[in-house]
């Protein structure tokens, strides 16, 4: 079949009438996610993993996979579109990958063009969303086909290139990252091991039996230890909110933002497909990339809506983007996308090359979907724009609280034990005094999800060769990601000692 | 003076460290047709995590003096809620969904806030009795019941 006719019954797949109230419920999370300050996509997605779970727990378990990862995947570019509307109105980002769009987002508002800021942010993400799509489109096959002839032996240097990526880019200091990452891989071996079905470090407590639940700790990392931190340490202020006046930008607006929107999307959506590298690189780059092609350079920062435009049309790229390694290579580039393929697994659902033949319904579906999604979350954020800007005003008083409750609730419908739920209380203590610390936690949660598959296939690698440690030498393609992992981490290493100012990916 | 946060952490990561290294030497080698066992992947990490906890330390001990920053941070909120959300799950399966999330919510909000009871309990009571009955009645799921009295 050709890839138009999987597209139809992809689409087929999405027009379920569940299906689209999926996808909406998605992406109006997704808006509300962005729109909060302190729930970021990691967290957000995390916590609705066990809602989904319990939503679709009477479909047939393909189907249920499929909505859920609808859902939670219009979580994910939802909040791109949402955390435009805090950085333009409040100057405060929703999310991190809408920081620089505060530098002339705010600036706009304070004109009285905040009205159009938002509106180019939702055209330029809508945009964005459509053309990382076709990508996807156009590349999942073709990728998928060269990731089939992968052995094991392949898979598990690509894998070590993933996690040396995400560990390369995150934070400040890459002792900790790396920390962070190797200690992800640790917890990961306990439990019973799949291959040899030993137990290894349980000690005889059943609970460890089945293994340290993923979802616990990323609910508890991400969720609560936000939750902790905004408790901690933010004051009570009084928040001016920019008015918004008019919904639609000018002609001369949309004639400004349109080269800026185009570029945006493009570079967003290659950095986003690179593992490691997310929406905040993607919409910091397509800035700096602005002002450097612009004629008068000087109007950034004074309210220039290509300082807008073009952000924000990155990081939604970038996010579709990062859908394309995760589906064709099971292989996830950043913290969200980790919890995505966690919750596919889940599921039983393992996203890679086999996802397109194994399950097409879920693959396809949840292309065919964001299709939809971008197009309801245009609808929503241009005349529901002001709806949104409410949101903001949602008192801290029961929104915290309530995000604990639903974090236990979550927790405790998928597990059915007090154990995790004391696991995700300290996870929550953990998270914020590691992130506080400059001890990034998302490349904790993706060794997390890929350790078991790094270790199964490097054991399959062995015992091909009989033991042979150069297995993964002598493979070509093995090699060539090898070297592209070491020199990921070696790199900004060497850029350091000589001086030069790295530019880092905050989590997102 | 206080210690600071990264020697703790690369002390406890050296810990963490050790004892993967030396437990992983407890499990049997190998399994029947694989060239290689279980222990390894574990034992390998276990070493890497030592050697990075021991450069984390001498990072820290390099850049020791460096001013710690002091901001204004809400203790005793941030305790209150965090004790009532240990109580709150310690007693989750002994007095139920309904009344520990209820309570553990009223407690929180209060905390947070010390105005408008009537409004705090009104969301707490929605919140939990709202959450049980589409979980439970609609949705089939389990969620530990009001034990009765």
């Amino acid at each position: 079949m050709s890839t138009v006719q999987f597209l139809m019954d992809g689409f087929a797949t999405a027009f379920q009438w569940h299906n689209l109230l999926f996808a909406f419920a998605g992406v109006v999370i997704g808006t509300a996610v962005g729109v909060l300050p302190g729930i970021g996509p990691m967290s957000g997605v995390a916590l609705l993993i066990p809602v989904t779970a319990t939503l679709t727990s009477g479909l047939p378990a393909e189907a249920a996979a499929a909505s859920s990862i609808i859902l939670l995947a219009g979580v994910y570019y939802g909040a791109m579109y949402g955390g435009s509307t805090t950085s333009i109105l409040l100057n405060t980002p929703g999310e991190s990958s809408s920081v620089v769009t505060t530098l002339d987002g705010y600036q706009m508002a304070k004109q009285g063009r905040a009205g159009a800021a938002l509106s180019i942010a939702a055209i330029g993400s809508f945009i964005a969303g459509i053309v990382a799509l076709i990508g996807l489109v156009l590349l999942a096959q073709p990728l998928s086909n060269i990731a089939l002839e992968f052995g094991p032996a392949e898979y598990f240097s690509l894998m070590l290139l993933g996690l040396a990526a995400v560990s390369g880019l995150a934070g400040n200091s890459m002792t900790k990252a790396l920390i962070m990452t190797i200690a992800g891989l640790l917890l990961a071996t306990i439990g019973i091991d799949a291959v040899s079905g030993i137990a290894r470090f349980t000690y005889d407590i059943p609970v460890l039996f089945s293994g340290i639940e993923f979802l616990t700790i990323a609910v508890g990392l991400f969720a609560l230890g936000e939750v902790f931190k905004t408790i901690l340490e933010k004051d009570e202020e009084d928040e001016n909110i920019a008015k918004i006046n008019r919904i639609f930008p000018t002609k001369q607006d949309l004639k400004d933002s349109t080269p800026p929107i185009i570029r945006g999307s493009l570079l967003g959506f290659f950095i986003g497909v690179l593992p490691g590298a997310g929406a905040t690189l993607a919409s910091f780059f397509s800035y700096i990339t602005e002002k450097k092609v612009s004629k008068n350079p000087e109007k950034f920062g004074k309210g220039a809506i290509e300082g807008v435009a073009a952000p924000e049309s990155a990081n939604n790229a970038a996010s579709g983007g990062a859908m394309i390694p995760l589906l064709t290579l099971g292989i996830p580039g950043s913290g969200t996308t980790a919890i995505l393929m966690g919750a596919l697994i889940m599921y039983n659902v393992q996203p890679g090359p086999l996802l397109f033949e194994e399950n097409p319904d879920v693959a396809w579906g949840l292309i065919a979907s964001m299709f939809i999604g971008n197009l309801m979350l245009l609808v929503l954020n241009m005349p529901l724009v002001r709806v949104f800007a409410k949101i903001i005003q949602t008192p801290k008083k029961y929104l915290l609280p309530i995000i604990v409750a639903i974090s236990v609730f979550g927790v405790y419908a998928v597990q059915f034990a007090t154990f995790d739920l004391y696991l995700l209380i300290g996870c929550g203590l953990l998270g914020y005094l590691l992130s506080k610390n400059d001890y990034p936690v998302a490349p904790l949660v993706l060794a997390l999800v890929l350790g078991p598959m790094i270790e199964n296939n490097m054991r399959r690698a062995l015992t091909i060769s009989n033991g042979e440690f150069s297995i993964f030498l002598t493979s070509p393609l093995s090699l060539v990601f090898l070297i592209a992992a070491a020199a990921w981490l070696l790199v900004p290493l060497l850029l350091k000692l000589k001086g030069r100012q790295v530019i880092i990916n905050e989590e997102d | 003076m206080k210690l600071p946060f990264d020697y703790i952490a690369g002390l406890a990561f050296l810990l963490i460290g050790l004892f993967f290294t030396v437990e992983s030497r407890k499990i049997s080698e190998s399994a029947y047709g694989s060239a290689v066992g279980p222990d390894i992947f574990p034992f390998v990490l276990g070493l890497l995590l030592l050697i990075f906890s021991l450069r984390l330390l001498y990072e820290t001990f390099k850049k020791r003096g460096a001013a710690v920053k002091r901001g204004n941070y809400h203790y005793k909120k941030f305790f209150i809620i965090l004790i009532s959300a240990i109580l709150y799950v310690s007693l989750l399966e002994t007095i139920g969904y309904i009344l520990s999330t209820f309570l553990f919510l009223l407690v929180a909000f209060q905390t947070m806030e010390r105005r408008g009871i009537v409004k705090s309990i009104l969301v707490s009571a929605a919140f939990s009795f709202g959450v049980y009955l589409l979980f439970v009645e609609l949705l089939g799921g389990v969620l530990p019941r009001l034990p009765l009295f």
